[in-house]
């Protein structure tokens, strides 16, 4: 194994651990966390298998192989926060949903103190 | 001219509001006087001012948001208030004071003689008078003919919030309304849903007070937005009821 194969497989290793890590303290949800463990996984893979790195390099048309670990980094990035920006945009809908969901219920609550405060006060309730 | 408004039908009357402390109770005053028998609904959008204290002074069913979602998630929480409570029509007019309640009339009178799902009161029809700013005008002529081109049918004034609604409408929009920049997007939707939609002539004001949310900036980003909206509706399915 040559320095820069060990250098980013210890790499790819640490970024494993600590999502995984923040998977177990909760503070990632596994839903969100698989595109980060198949990232790693992936570099790990290439980097590890030069043969694998030096092919994929060639048919993607790339003259220099290593460059193609760096290829595979920034496509995994891409994906990554495209993947975010669609749950923020999930996010956003409940969001929305949720304020409008308050904002009649809270209505709701009002109208029914009201009708509530008259009754106590010993008015007719009206109809 | 109050209209008559049959006895057996309801009438909502949903007024959007941001900020609108200045010009809200005078908007209510003016929707009494025109038609007394409707139901009166101010959405708050998060204001950070007295709107919602003033318009439940005036007399009207405030809705408040715990935050501004935007014009049209403030209008979509009308329509989900007017379809769980059952309202037959629905009228939108703007917290501002640029919508004429006594006009009211005019945009209800074809819902309810069944000539269309949706009115909306326009300004360029006839000349009345009103006049915008070059630029915005011509933002409104280009979505005008964009519009007009999609949905086969003359619209000359896609962004007109002064609209009436019958049942129908309000269950769509309630499913389905466009968060923000709302109006010339449901006019596609509206099409593509199969929901007839007019056009009347109407005049409308300059705003009363407070602060229009169109800058000439906005105008610009409006316009681009609410275009790659239109766009994108047209690759979707078409929109079917139901949330």
């Amino acid at each position: 194994m040559d320095r820069i194969t060990l250098s980013i497989v210890i790499g790819a290793l640490v970024l494993l651990v600590i999502v995984v890590e923040l998977v177990r303290q909760r503070r990632l949800e596994e839903q969100y966390s698989l595109l980060w463990l198949g990232a790693a996984t992936a570099l790990v893979a290439l980097a590890i298998s030069r043969d694998l790195w030096d092919k994929l390099a060639i048919v993607v048309g790339i003259a220099y192989p290593p460059t193609a670990l760096f290829i595979v980094l920034f496509v995994a990035m891409i994906m990554i926060l495209l993947h975010f920006s669609t749950v923020i945009s999930k996010l956003t809908r409940q969001n929305r949903q949720a304020a409008q969901e308050i904002g009649l219920l809270q209505w709701k609550l009002n109208e029914l103190e009201k009708q509530l405060a008259q009754r106590a006060s010993g008015d007719q309730p009206q109809p | 001219m109050p209209i008559p408004l049959p006895p057996d039908k309801r009438l909502l009357v949903i007024i959007p509001a941001y900020n609108e402390e200045a010009s809200l109770a005078r908007v209510i005053a003016s929707v009494k006087a025109a038609m007394p028998q409707a139901d009166i609904v101010v959405i708050d959008d998060g204001s950070r001012d007295d709107t919602a204290r003033v318009g439940g002074i005036a007399g009207a069913h405030v809705v408040t948001l715990p935050y501004n979602l935007g014009i049209g998630a403030a209008m979509q929480t009308g329509f989900l208030f007017a379809r769980d409570g059952g309202y037959d029509y629905a009228v939108q007019v703007d917290g501002d004071g640029q919508h004429d309640p006594s006009e009211i009339g005019e945009i209800l009178g074809p819902v309810m003689a069944g000539e269309a799902d949706v009115v909306a009161g326009a300004r360029y029809i006839e000349d009345r008078g009103y006049t915008t700013p070059w630029p915005r005008r011509i933002g409104i002529v280009i979505l005008a003919t964009l519009i007009s081109i999609v949905v086969r049918r003359r619209v000359t004034d896609p962004t007109s919030g002064f609209r009436a609604s019958n049942r129908q409408a309000i269950q769509y929009c309630a499913g389905h309304y466009p968060p923000d920049y709302p109006e010339p997007e449901s006019v596609v939707q509206f099409a593509r849903a199969g929901l007839r939609m007019k056009e009347v002539p109407v005049t409308m004001n300059p705003r009363y007070g407070g602060q229009s949310s169109i800058t000439p900036f906005r105008s610009f980003y409006y316009m681009i937005k609410v275009i790659l909206a239109i766009m994108v509706d047209l690759l979707r399915q078409p929109p079917r009821f139901g949330r």
